[in-house]
C-alpha cells in the first residue's frame, strides 16, 4: 500500500510535468492546424530556446534577470522561424506543389538534423545549466525545484495568453478561420502567406519558451529537444491533431500516467505508459480526445 | 601515428557507421575511444568481421569482454570491479540500506545485477532497493520521492550524462541529497561542467574515480600529464590518460609484431607486457569478463567544498589512500 501523501506527491509531480509537456505540444498542433504540415524540428527550436536562454543569462542579463531572457529567447527563435518559413517552406505553399506535406516533412527533418549537429559543433556535446530561477517551493505536499515551479507557472501563463489571443483578438480569429478553411479566409481578403509566417513563428516561439523556461531543469545540451519532440507528438495524437485544448488536457494526462506508472509499476518502462495510452486512444477514439472526425466531400 | 576521429554520438547505429568508415575508408590499424557499453556491444561483431583490434576506453559492461572476442580489448573498470569497490565502501562506512537508481542500459542494468549478485553470493548484511529508469527520463521526482520514503542510508546514482546531473539536482530539491549521501558510479564530476551545472548543489557528492593526482604515474603518464596540462590549462583527466595509454599500447604492439595487420597485433597484445600511463598491463585470455582485460585502480572521492578541484577532493576509499571521512552538511 502506498502512503496517501506519497500518492498526492506523485499526482502533483505528474501534473506539473504535464503542464510543461502541454506547452511543448501546443506549438506543434498550432502550426499543424494553420499550415496543415507537421514541423518535425520543433524539438530543435526547444533546444535553441534553451541555448539562447543560457547565453543571455550567463553573458548579458545575469541570473537575476532570467525573466527578461525568456521573451528575448522566444522572440529570437520566433524570428528565426519566420525566416525559415519564408526561405524554405513558403515556396511549397505558393505554387500548386504536389505532395507538399512530404516536402515539408523532409525539410523539417533536415532542419532538425542540421540544428542538432550545429549545436554539437558550436558548443560541444556538453551539458550546461543556468542558475535556478527561484528558491525551492512547497506545492501542497510536493517539494518542488524553484525552476520547475517557474516553468509550471510560466507554462500556465503562456498557455492562457495564447488561448486568449486566439479566442479574443482579430488576428486570433483569422488564424482560427485559416485552421478551419484556408481557401475561405483567402476569399475574406486575408493574406494567407502572412498568416503562415506568423503561425510558424509563434509556434516555434512557444517551443523555444518551453526550452528557455526549462533550461535549468532539463539542462542545455544538443539532445535536450528530443524529449519535446517525442512527447509533443504523443500529446497531439492523444489530444487530437489541431486541437489546442486537446493538447493541454493530453499533456496533463500524459504527465500523470507517466508519474503514476513510474512509481506504481516500473520506472524502466516510463515511455511505454505514454505509448500504451496513445495506442488505447488510437483504438478507441482514433481522432483523439478533442479531435473531430474528418469529413470528406 | 595519425589519429582519425569519428563521433558515435552515443548511439549504436552511428557507432557502426563510424567504425565501418574508419576501417574501410581510412584503413586504421585499431580503434579506441568507446564510452557507451551499448555502442561497444553493437560494434564488436563488426570489429571481429573486419579484424580490427577494438579497445574500450570507458565502456564498462562485463558482457563486452565476457564474450571472449579475439579483437576486443579493455583498459577500463568493469561492472564486477565497480560493484566490489562500492560494496567494500558500503561495509566500511556502515551503510545498511542502500538505494540504487540506474538507467535501463547495458551499463546501468549490468551494474545493478552485478551488485545484487555479489550481495547474494557473499551474503552481505545490506538491504538493496534497486530502481531502473528509462534513459530518456527527465523528471526523476516521483522515483526520488519513492526512494526518500524508503529511508536509505546511501543512494547510488547510476545515471550517465544528463540523467546523472538531473538525479542530483532533483534529489536536492526534495531534500534527499545531501542529507542522505549519494555516490556517483563514474567520474563525471571531475569535469568543470559539474560545478557549472550544479553549483552548491553538487557539494558533498561522492563518486567513483580512476585517477587522482596522488596516484603514481609511469614515465609515459608523466610525459602525457605535462603536455596535456600545458595545452589545455586544466588538470589531466582519466579519459584522456586512458585514450593516450591505449594509443601507446597499440604503438608498442605494432613494434612487437613488426606488423599493422590485425591478427598479428592481437597475438602481440596477448603475449606481451605493455607500458601504460599508470603501470604495466597485459591482456591474457582470462576467465569470464577478465578476457583481454586490464582493470585500472578505483577510488571513491568526495567533494567537501563548492568549486573544489578533484585533486583536492577527499579520498574516501580505498583505505590505504584514504585522506578523510565522509562529510554531510
Amino acid at each position: 500500500m502506498h502512503d496517501p501523501v506519497l500518492i498526492a506527491q506523485y499526482v502533483l509531480a505528474g501534473l506539473v510535468t504535464g503542464a510543461i509537456y502541454a506547452l511543448m505540444a501546443v506549438g506543434i498542433t498550432f502550426i499543424y492546424s494553420i499550415m496543415k504540415m507537421i514541423n518535425w524540428s520543433m524539438g530543435e527550436f526547444f533546444m535553441i530556446g534553451s541555448y539562447l536562454q543560457f547565453f543571455l543569462i550567463m553573458g548579458l542579463l545575469g541570473s537575476a534577470r532570467w525573466y527578461l531572457a525568456v521573451p528575448v529567447a522566444m522572440a529570437a527563435a520566433g524570428l528565426l522561424g519566420v525566416v525559415i518559413q519564408r526561405l524554405l517552406l513558403r515556396p511549397m505553399f505558393v505554387g500548386m506543389l504536389e505532395r507538399r506535406d512530404e516536402y515539408a516533412t523532409i525539410v523539417t527533418i533536415a532542419l532538425s538534423v542540421f540544428f542538432r549537429n550545429l549545436a554539437v559543433v558550436a558548443f560541444g556535446p556538453y551539458q550546461f545549466s543556468p542558475p535556478d530561477y527561484f528558491r525551492p517551493v512547497q506545492l501542497g505536499p510536493l517539494p518542488l525545484n524553484g525552476s520547475r515551479f517557474v516553468a509550471f507557472v510560466g507554462s500556465l501563463l503562456l498557455l492562457s495568453l495564447f488561448y486568449l489571443g486566439i479566442k479574443r483578438t482579430w488576428f486570433g480569429r483569422a488564424l482560427q478561420g485559416a485552421a478551419q478553411n484556408r481557401l475561405g479566409v483567402q476569399t475574406a481578403g486575408i493574406d494567407l502567406q502572412r498568416l503562415d509566417h506568423m503561425a510558424f513563428g509563434i509556434g516555434v516561439a512557444l517551443a523555444a519558451s518551453a526550452g528557455a523556461l526549462l533550461a535549468p531543469v532539463l539542462l542545455v545540451h544538443p539532445e535536450n529537444g528530443s524529449v519535446a519532440t517525442v512527447k509533443g507528438f504523443e500529446i497531439i495524437v492523444i489530444g487530437g491533431l489541431g486541437s489546442i485544448p486537446g493538447s493541454i488536457v493530453a499533456g496533463l494526462l500524459l504527465g500523470l500516467v507517466e508519474s503514476l506508472g513510474t512509481v506504481l509499476l516500473s520506472a524502466a518502462y516510463r515511455d511505454v505508459y505514454g505509448f500504451a495510452l496513445l495506442i488505447a486512444i488510437l483504438v478507441l477514439r482514433p481522432w483523439g480526445l478533442f479531435g473531430e472526425r474528418e469529413r470528406v466531400a | 601515428m595519425t589519429v582519425i576521429v569519428e563521433d558515435d554520438a552515443g548511439t549504436p547505429e552511428k557507432g557502426l557507421a563510424g567504425f565501418r568508415k574508419l576501417a574501410t575508408r581510412d584503413r586504421v590499424v585499431a580503434v579506441i575511444g568507446q564510452f557507451h557499453s551499448s555502442v561497444m556491444l553493437a560494434v564488436q561483431p563488426l570489429a571481429e568481421e573486419l579484424k580490427i583490434p577494438f579497445f574500450s576506453t570507458q565502456a564498462s559492461a562485463a558482457a563486452i569482454t565476457s564474450r571472449h572476442l579475439l579483437y576486443t580489448f579493455r583498459t577500463h573498470a568493469i561492472d564486477p570491479d565497480r560493484a566490489r569497490a562500492w560494496l567494500d565502501f558500503i561495509q566500511r562506512f556502515g551503510f545498511k540500506k542502500v538505494a540504487i537508481i540506474g538507467e535501463n542500459t547495458d551499463y546501468g542494468v549490468g551494474l545493478i545485477e552485478e551488485t545484487k549478485r555479489l550481495v547474494s553470493v557473499q551474503k552481505l548484511p545490506i538491504q538493496l532497493d534497486t530502481l531502473i529508469f528509462d534513459r530518456g527520463t527527465t523528471d526523476f521526482t516521483p522515483l526520488l520521492l519513492k526512494i526518500k520514503a524508503g529511508r536509505p542510508d546511501l543512494v547510488i546514482n547510476v545515471g550517465v550524462g544528463t540523467p546523472a546531473y538531473l538525479i542530483i539536482k532533483q534529489a536536492y530539491d526534495i531534500g534527499l541529497f545531501p542529507a542522505v549521501p549519494m555516490l556517483g558510479s563514474y567520474d563525471f564530476p571531475i569535469r568543470p561542467e559539474f560545478w557549472q551545472n550544479l553549483g552548491p548543489v553538487g557539494n558533498y557528492f561522492a563518486f567513483i574515480s580512476y585517477y587522482h593526482p596522488a596516484m603514481p604515474l609511469t614515465d609515459l603518464g608523466k610525459w602525457f600529464k605535462e603536455r596535456y596540462e600545458a595545452r589545455y590549462k586544466e588538470p589531466a583527466v582519466y579519459s584522456a590518460f586512458n585514450a593516450f595509454g591505449q594509443i601507446a599500447i597499440i604503438a608498442q604492439a605494432i613494434n612487437k609484431a613488426c606488423s599493422t595487420e590485425g591478427s598479428a597485433l592481437v597475438q602481440a597484445l596477448e603475449t606481451g607486457k605493455y607500458l601504460n600511463w599508470n603501470g604495466t598491463v597485459t591482456f591474457p585470455r582470462g576467465e569470464g569478463p577478465y578476457w583481454h582485460q586490464a582493470s585500472p585502480p578505483l577510488l571513491i572521492l568526495q567533494y567537501t567544498a563548492v568549486n573544489q578541484s578533484y585533486g583536492d577532493a577527499t579520498i574516501l576509499w580505498p583505505p590505504k589512500m584514504r585522506t578523510g571521512t565522509l562529510k554531510k552538511p
